[in-house]
């Protein structure tokens, strides 16, 4: 589907409301990721439906929520308010779907990294995971079809917070995402691809890093949130 | 921007430094509101507060990427919380093997699918917009943004096709966007 301002316009106002689900709604985050006019969009109708929110009645969440804020950020701290509520924290990292963007905070952005050009039998694929505001990439993202390695090499990144991991993942097109191993920070993480998993990232491009227990994602799908989403390009 | 919104604003910086007093400041003065807003939308206390949760863990990491293209700063941290809990919602519907137990529940509340209080809290922050729609437009619009319905909800609930209750979101929104513009 092309991006027309007028799918853009429409979209944006159903992405923002809730209205637009399933297939549409990842449609749509991918093109979020891939454009600074359709985020534009979503963050007018952000803006604009946003204190409509702030009219709702309010009511105090029980105190085991802030326990459980606390908690997930700081395991270890010992000056963390102790909680009295029965809240088991552990069971609230039930990843609810795949949803990329799906929160107004992510704010992705790719950019293409000049390499040496790459011979044509050497098919590579290039990124950046980064971070809005932050002047340096996260982490520098090369691929190559020829020796079939993934690297992600760490630049501004810093270590998950504590009892936590990185996770990282391949985004494919439909389905859940495959995950490629959890990355240790302060040197480059590097995986081979087989086949399957380089036939999954060529066609999407796209990785995503999540916060998981330490370890990895029990489950084999995401369950922490979502930090970063990348786009990777053809060099 | 109102004094409150400063303050907030003034909070945000501090959390992207890592503040974590200014966080918990920051959770005092947003999660009433933020829970009020979640519950009003899933009608399940404990999914609200799993979201509540869910966006105050995003907002400590995301703090840094807040900017003022993304409108108020409480608005943005509402914004958080709403999609979060849109997303649990759709995950806790996909696993229901009847779809229409939340439905049940929602048209057994004391106040109705859209009560008079939202409507006019509606109209009161859209500066007189919502006023321009036609009412079937308004309240579908009002009630996918407060309760997360979906065409099939909205369209069992304003007992009508879902095809017009499409139809009805996406004109609504852009005579909406028109009056918004102006």
């Amino acid at each position: 589907m092309k991006k027309t301002p007028e799918r853009i316009e429409a979209l944006a106002a159903e992405y923002v409301l809730g209205s637009l689900r399933g297939r549409a709604r990842q449609r749509f985050e991918r093109w979020m990721m891939e454009s600074v006019r359709v985020r534009q969009e979503v963050w007018f109708w952000e803006g604009k439906l946003g204190p409509l929110g702030a009219r709702i009645e309010e009511e105090k969440p029980p105190a085991s929520v802030w326990s459980g804020i606390e908690r997930r950020l700081w395991p270890q701290s010992r000056d963390a308010t102790p909680t009295t509520a029965a809240n088991d924290g552990a069971g609230r990292w039930l990843w609810p779907g795949w949803s990329l963007v799906a929160t107004a905070a992510t704010l992705v952005l790719a950019v293409i990294l000049l390499q040496q050009p790459a011979s044509r039998d050497d098919q590579r694929l290039s990124g950046a995971i980064v971070q809005a505001e932050t002047t340096d990439p996260l982490w520098l993202v090369s691929e190559s079809a020829l020796d079939r390695q993934l690297k992600l090499r760490p630049v501004a990144a810093t270590a998950a917070e504590q009892g936590k991991d990185y996770e990282l993942w391949i985004v494919p097109e439909n389905g859940q995402p495959v995950s490629l191993g959890v990355m240790p920070v302060g040197e480059t993480y590097q995986v081979t691809l087989d086949d399957e998993t380089r036939a999954l990232l060529s066609s999407s491009r796209t990785l995503a890093i999540s916060l998981e227990p330490v370890g990895g994602s029990p489950t084999g799908a995401p369950t922490g949130p979502i930090l970063h989403v990348a786009k990777l390009y053809e060099l | 921007m109102d004094v409150e919104q400063d303050e907030l604003m003034g909070l945000l910086i501090a959390v992207a430094r890592e503040d974590r007093a200014a966080f918990q400041r920051l959770y005092e003065k947003v999660s009433a509101r933020m829970f009020g807003l979640c519950l009003k939308l899933a009608s399940q206390r404990d999914l609200a507060e799993e979201a509540v949760q869910d966006a105050f863990v995003q907002i400590w990491h995301n703090a840094g990427e807040y900017h003022d293209e993304r409108g108020a700063p409480l608005s943005w941290m509402l914004t958080i919380a709403r999609y979060r809990t849109l997303d649990l919602m759709r995950v806790r519907k996909a696993k229901q093997t009847s779809g229409d137990s939340h439905l049940e529940h929602v048209e057994d509340g004391r106040e109705g699918p859209l009560d008079v209080s939202l409507r006019s809290a509606g109209a009161a922050e859209l500066t007189g917009c919502l006023e321009e729609l036609s009412e079937p437009q308004r309240d579908s619009i009002l009630l996918s943004y407060y309760r997360g319905f979906t065409h099939d909800e909205l369209s069992e609930t304003l007992s009508s096709p879902v095809g017009t209750v499409k139809s009805w979101i996406r004109r609504g929104l852009m005579a909406l966007k028109r009056c918004l513009e102006r």
